[in-house]
C-alpha cells in the first residue's frame, strides 16, 4: 500500500460498521486511500510510525482520522488524547464517529482536541450523507498544515521540552 | 534750714506745674483753689523768711553795739580802779613825805588826793552796780581805803606836832593797809579783766553771726528771686500751652457741635420715619383689632359714648359700627343693671383701680342676653389727661353652660363611684374564680415580685415541683427545688432560671431536670417565663408556666432512636439507590451505544440490499425489506426517546429566571419543517418569566407543541381519503399558548383544535408507551408526554389534560413556585445526606 497518498485512517473494531463506513465512503468516491485500524493500539502504532508501522514517516500523516470510541485494547479517547498531546501528530484532524450521543463523551472528546464529533445515524441514508460530507470537507475543502514545517517545529519543541 | 525752705518752694512749684497740667487736662475749680492756696502759702513763707532774716540782722547789730558798750564799760571800771589805787597811793605817799619834810605844799596835794579817793569810791560803786561780786568786793575795799586815809591823817597830825618823820611802826602799819587795798583792787581788776575778755569774745561771736546772717540773707534772697523767675517763666509756658490746648479744644468742640447737629438732624429724620412707622403700626394694630372676631374690642369717650367698634364687637353685640358710634354704652346692660347704675359704677371703678373686670349678663341688639367677660381699662394721653376707656368683652356663654354642666358631672361621678364599688366586689369574685382556675390548671404557674417573693404558686406547680412556694432568696431556689441542667448532674445556674430571668425582664424558656426528695425518679419540666409589667411598662416581677414533660422526654428519646435507625436505613438505601443509578447510567450508555449499533447495521445492510439487489427481488421481498427498515427506524426513535427520558431523570435542575416566550419562539422555529405546507395559526400570549430549568422546559414545550402540531394535521387513510376530518368550520390548525393565575401560581396552557381525545382515556395519556391513536393515524412512541410529566414533576409542578374527541385538547402544567421546587430539592438533599 502506498502510504504516501494516504487520505483516511478509519479506526473501527466492528466489522459491520467498518463495512458500512467503507461502503458509504466508496459511494462518495472517497475510498481510494483508506487504512483501517481494528483497535486503539494499532491506530496509535500507525499514527506514531512504530511497531508494525515503523517504516512509516511522520511526513505523510493521514488527512483525516475517523475514530470510534468503543475500541478493544486502547479505547478511542486514549487514542485521541495521545495524538492530540504529541506535537508531531496533533495537527492531524480527528473526527469522532460513534454510536454514543452521551453529553459527557461529547465534552470529553472536544476537551481532548477532537476536531469534530458525529453520531452515527441509525438511518443509512443519513449515515451515508454524513460520511460523504465529512470526507468532502476534510479531504477536499480543508487545507491541511504543511507537514515539513509541523515536523520541524515539533522537533524544536521536543528538544526544548 | 534755708535749703529745706528752698526745697519746699521748689516742691510747691512742681506741684503747681503738675496742677496746671491737670488743669490743662480738665478745668477743675477745686484744683485751682488748692493751687492758689499753695502759691499763697509759698509767698507767706518767703515773706516770713525775709522778715526773719532782716530781724536777725538788726538783732545782731543791736547785740554787737551792746557788746561794745559793755566792753567800754569794763574799760571805765578798770580805769576807775587804777585811779582809785593811784589816788590812795598819793594820799599815803604825800602824807608820809609831809611828815618827813614838813612842806606845806605837800599838804595841799594830800588834801586833793584825799578828795579824789572818795570821788573814786563813788564812781566805782556806780559803775559796778550791775555786778554783785564787784559790789561785795567794793564793800570790802571801802573800809580798807578809810583805814588808809585815817592812817595818813594821823601821820600828818604827828608831822605837824613834831617835824621828825614818822616812826617805823607807823610806816609798817600804813604799808600793810596799802597792801590790802592793792590786793582788793587787783582782785577787782582781775574780775574786770575776765569780764572784758568774755565780753570781747561775745562781741566777736555776735559779729560773726551777723555776718553769717547777712550772707545767708543775700543767698536766700537771690535764690528766692531765681525761683520766682523760674516759676514765672514756667507759668508763662504753661499758660501758653493751656491756651493752645484751649484753642484745640475749641476746635474740637466746634467740630462736635457740627457732628452733633448732623446727628440730631439724622435723628430727627429717623424719628420722623419712626413716627411714620408708628402710625403705620397703629394703623396695623387698628386693622388687627378690627379683625378680631372672638373679642369685642371698642373704646368709649370719658362720658361712656362708643368711639370705636371692631368686627368682634359687631359679631358679639349685633350692632354695626355706624349704628353704635356715638351712642352710650349703657344700652349693652340689662334693665335691672341700668337701674342699679352699674355702667357708671364700672367706669368709676376702672378709673379708681386702673382696671375693671367683671363677668355678667349683657344684652345684644336683638335683646338676647349673653354671659360676658368684660375688662374696662381707662386710657390716658401722653400728658396724663383722661381720654376715655377701652373695653374688651368676650362671649363666654359656652363656658357658663359648661360650668353648669360640671355640677351635673359631679353627680355622675358619685354614681360612678358607687358603680366602682360594685365592680370591686365583682373583681373580688373574679379573683376568687381566677384562683380556682389557677388551681385547676394542669400547667404549673408561678409568679414572683421583683424581690423574688412568690405571688402565685398554683396547685399544679406544687404537684410538679414537689414543694410549695419557698420563702427564700432567689439564689437559693435552684438548690431548694433541686433543678439541674439537661445532663441531670450540674445544678441549674440560679441566674439562668426562667423565673429569675423573667424578674430581670427577659423572656426565656428552658428544659430543666428536677430531682428532690419529694419527686420519685425526678422529672423533666419545660418552663417558659416572661416579665410582669405594669401599665407603664415597668417590670414588677416575673411569671413562669411549666409542665411535666417527663413522658415527652421519654417519647423523644424513643423518636430519636427510631430516627437514628431510619437515618441509618436512609444512608443504606441511598447507597443502594446510587448503585442502581450508576447501573442505570451504564445501562443507558450501553443502550445508546451497543443497542443502536446492531440496529444501524440492520438498517444499513437492508438499505444496501434494496439498493444493490432491489431489482432482482420480487415485490414481496422488497416489501419485507422495507418493513425491516421501518422497524429499524422506529426502534432508533424509541431508543433515543427512552434515553432522553432517562437523561431527564438524571439531569440536575439548573433553576434560573427564564422568559418563557423566548423558549416558545425557539421551539416553534425548530418545528417549522413539520408545519411546512400547512396553515397553522400560532396564538402565543404574553407569558411570565419563571424560575425553571430552561433546557428541560424547552423539552416540555417541544413535546407539547409537537403533539399539538401533529394532532391538528389532517390525516389520511391508506386509501387516501380523510379518515379524521378537521372540526367543522376550521380549515386550519390553531395552537394557543397562554397562562392563567390559579392559587397564586401560573398555570400554563397549550391548546389545539385538533382531534382531541376522550376523557375516558385521560389516565392513559401520561403512561410510558401508552397511545390513544394508532401509529397509522399518528406516528409516535408514547414517551413524549411521560417526559413532559417527569420534567414538570421535577420542577415541583403538576400536568394534566382536558380534551374531547374532534374538539381539540388542552394540556395544562404548573412549575410550582421556584422556592417550592427549591425547598423540595433541598429536602431531598437533606434526606440524602442524613
Amino acid at each position: 500500500m502506498n502510504f504516501g497518498k494516504l487520505d483516511i485512517l478509519l479506526v473501527e473494531d466492528n466489522q459491520d460498521d467498518m463495512d458500512l463506513a467503507l461502503h458509504a465512503l466508496k459511494q462518495g468516491k472517497l475510498a481510494n486511500n483508506i487504512v483501517v485500524a481494528r483497535d486503539g493500539e494499532e491506530a496509535l502504532d500507525f499514527l506514531f510510525c512504530r511497531g508494525a508501522f515503523a517504516h512509516r514517516s511522520f511526513d505523510h500523516p493521514p488527512k483525516l482520522v475517523l475514530l470510534d470510541l468503543k475500541l478493544p485494547k486502547v479505547d478511542g479517547m486514549e487514542v485521541l488524547k495521545q495524538v492530540k498531546s504529541d506535537p508531531r501528530t496533533r495537527t492531524i484532524p480527528i473526527v469522532i464517529m460513534t454510536s454514543s450521543k452521551e453529553e459527557r463523551d461529547l465534552v470529553a472528546g472536544y476537551n481532548l482536541g477532537a476536531n469534530s464529533y458525529i453520531q452515527k445515524p441509525v438511518d443509512f441514508d443519513q449515515f451515508r450523507e454524513t460520511v460523504k460530507s465529512i470526507g468532502l470537507y476534510w479531504l477536499v475543502i480543508n487545507q491541511p498544515a504543511p507537514t515539513s514545517l509541523v515536523h520541524k517545529m515539533a522537533e524544536a519543541e521536543l528538544i526544548s521540552g | 534750714m534755708t535749703l529745706l525752705i528752698a526745697l519746699a518752694i521748689l516742691h510747691i512749684t512742681i506741684r503747681g506745674k503738675a496742677g496746671i497740667m491737670e488743669i490743662s487736662k480738665q478745668f477743675d475749680a477745686p484744683i485751682e483753689t488748692k493751687l492758689r492756696s499753695r502759691v499763697t502759702g509759698g509767698f507767706i513763707v518767703a515773706v516770713l523768711l525775709t522778715v526773719f532774716i532782716g530781724f536777725s540782722s538788726w538783732r545782731s547789730v543791736q547785740l554787737a553795739a551792746d557788746h561794745a558798750d559793755w566792753v567800754a564799760h569794763t574799760y571805765s571800771v578798770m580805769d576807775a580802779l587804777q585811779l582809785t589805787a593811784r589816788h590812795a597811793i598819793e594820799v599815803e605817799s604825800s602824807a608820809r613825805t609831809f611828815a618827813w619834810t614838813g612842806q606845806d605844799a605837800l599838804l595841799t596835794q594830800y588834801e586833793t588826793a584825799r578828795g579824789s579817793v572818795s570821788q573814786d569810791e563813788n564812781a566805782l560803786r556806780h559803775l559796778t552796780a550791775d555786778n554783785p561780786d564787784q559790789q561785795r568786793r567794793l564793800d570790802a575795799l571801802e573800809p580798807q581805803l578809810r583805814a588808809v586815809l585815817q592812817s595818813a591823817a594821823r601821820i600828818i597830825a604827828k608831822g605837824r606836832q613834831m617835824p621828825a618823820g614818822p616812826g617805823a611802826g607807823e610806816l609798817l602799819e600804813t604799808e600793810k593797809l596799802m597792801d590790802s587795798v592793792r590786793t582788793t583792787i587787783q582782785e577787782m581788776h582781775a574780775e574786770e579783766m575776765q569780764l572784758l575778755s568774755q565780753r570781747t569774745q561775745r562781741t566777736k561771736t555776735g559779729r560773726r553771726w551777723t555776718t553769717f546772717i547777712v550772707v545767708i540773707g543775700i543767698f536766700v534772697g537771690t535764690g528766692l528771686l531765681m525761683l520766682a523767675g523760674l516759676g514765672v517763666n514756667r507759668e508763662i509756658d504753661v499758660s501758653a500751652r493751656a491756651r493752645a490746648h484751649i484753642r484745640t479744644l475749641n476746635a474740637e468742640l466746634e467740630q462736635r457741635v457740627e457732628q452733633r447737629t448732623a446727628a440730631l438732624q439724622s435723628e430727627i429724620t429717623v424719628r420722623n420715619q419712626a413716627q411714620a412707622a408708628l402710625q403705620e403700626t397703629q394703623e396695623g394694630f387698628r386693622v388687627l383689632v378690627d379683625g378680631v372676631k372672638e373679642y369685642a374690642i371698642y373704646m368709649l369717650d370719658p362720658e361712656g359714648r362708643v368711639i370705636s367698634w371692631n368686627a368682634g364687637a359687631a359679631r358679639i353685640k349685633g350692632y354695626r359700627s355706624e349704628e353704635i358710634l356715638g351712642k352710650d354704652f349703657s344700652r349693652f346692660y340689662k334693665a335691672e343693671d341700668l337701674e342699679a347704675g352699674k355702667p357708671a359704677r364700672e367706669l368709676k371703678e376702672s378709673l379708681s383701680k386702673g382696671r375693671f373686670e367683671d363677668e355678667g349678663w349683657r344684652v345684644r341688639k336683638d335683646g338676647s342676653a349673653f354671659w360676658a367677660n368684660v375688662v374696662i381699662t381707662p386710657m390716658y394721653d401722653d400728658r396724663g389727661n383722661h381720654r376715655g376707656f377701652s373695653k374688651i368683652a368676650r362671649d363666654i356663654s359656652e363656658r357658663k353652660r359648661a360650668e353648669e354642666t360640671l355640677a351635673g358631672q359631679a353627680e355622675e361621678l358619685a354614681r360612678q363611684a358607687a358603680e366602682l364599688a360594685r365592680s370591686r366586689q365583682a373583681l373580688e369574685a373574679k379573683s376568687l374564680m381566677l384562683q380556682s382556675v389557677l388551681d385547676s390548671m394542669a400547667e404549673g404557674l408561678a409568679a414572683a415580685d421583683e424581690q423574688g417573693k412568690f405571688l402565685i404558686w398554683n396547685r399544679a406547680a406544687e404537684n410538679i415541683m414537689g414543694y410549695g412556694p419557698a420563702d427564700l432568696a432567689t439564689k437559693e431556689w435552684s438548690e431548694h427545688y433541686g433543678t439541674y441542667l439537661p445532663d441531670g448532674i450540674t445544678p441549674f445556674p440560679t441566674e439562668q432560671l426562667p423565673l429569675v430571668r423573667a424578674i430581670h425582664g427577659e423572656v426565656s424558656s428552658s428544659e430543666i431536670f428536677v430531682r428532690n426528695p419529694k419527686i420519685t425518679g425526678g422529672a423533666w419540666i419545660e418552663v417558659r417565663g416572661g416579665p410582669l409589667k405594669d401599665k407603664e411598662g415597668v417590670i414588677r416581677g416575673g411569671v413562669v408556666a411549666f409542665r411535666d414533660i417527663t413522658q415527652r422526654k421519654a417519647d423523644e428519646r424513643e423518636i430519636q432512636k427510631l430516627n437514628d435507625e431510619l437515618e441509618h436505613r436512609v444512608v443504606e438505601r441511598t447507597a443502594q439507590l446510587e448503585t442502581a443509578n450508576k447501573e442505570l447510567e451504564a445501562f443507558s450508555y450501553s443502550v445508546s451505544h451497543d443497542l443502536r449499533a446492531p440496529l444501524r447495521h440492520i438498517g444499513g445492510f437492508s438499505k444496501l440490499l434494496m439498493e444493490e439487489f432491489g431489482p432482482s427481488l420480487n415485490p414481496e421481498a422488497q416489501r419485507h425489506v422495507e418493513r425491516i427498515q421501518a422497524g429499524t427506524q422506529k426502534m432508533g426513535l424509541l431508543i433515543d426517546e427512552l434515553l432522553n427520558l432517562a437523561r431527564v431523570g438524571r439531569h440536575a435542575l439548573n433553576l434560573q429566571p427564564t422568559g418563557l416566550n423566548s423558549i416558545v419562539a425557539e421551539v416553534i422555529a425548530i418545528l417549522q419543517p413539520e408545519s411546512e405546507g400547512r396553515q397553522v395559526k400560532w396564538d402565543i400570549s404574553e407569558l411570565p418569566a419563571v424560575e425553571c430549568d430552561p433546557i428541560l422546559i424547552k423539552q416540555v414545550f417541544q413535546n407539547l407543541l409537537a403533539n399539538a402540531l401533529k394532532f391538528t394535521r389532517p390525516c389520511f387513510g391508506a386509501d387516501g381519503s380523510a379518515r379524521v376530518s378537521m372540526p367543522a368550520g376550521t380549515s386550519h390548525a390553531v395552537i394557543e399558548v397562554s397562562h392563567k393565575e390559579e392559587d397564586g401560581q401560573p398555570v400554563f396552557m397549550v391548546r389545539d383544535n385538533g382531534v382531541g381525545f376522550s376523557m375516558k382515556y385521560v389516565d392513559k395519556l401520561f403512561g410510558v408507551f401508552q397511545r390513544l391513536h394508532s401509529t397509522d393515524e399518528f406516528e409516535g412512541t408514547g414517551i413524549g408526554l411521560v417526559t413532559v410529566q417527569r420534567i414538570v414533576h421535577k420542577h415541583g409542578g403538576r400536568v394534566w389534560a382536558e380534551g374531547e374527541p374532534d374538539k381539540g385538547a388542552t394540556f395544562y402544567f404548573t412549575l410550582g413556585v421556584g422556592k417550592q421546587a427549591e425547598s423540595k430539592s433541598n429536602a431531598a438533599t437533606a434526606g440524602g445526606q442524613s
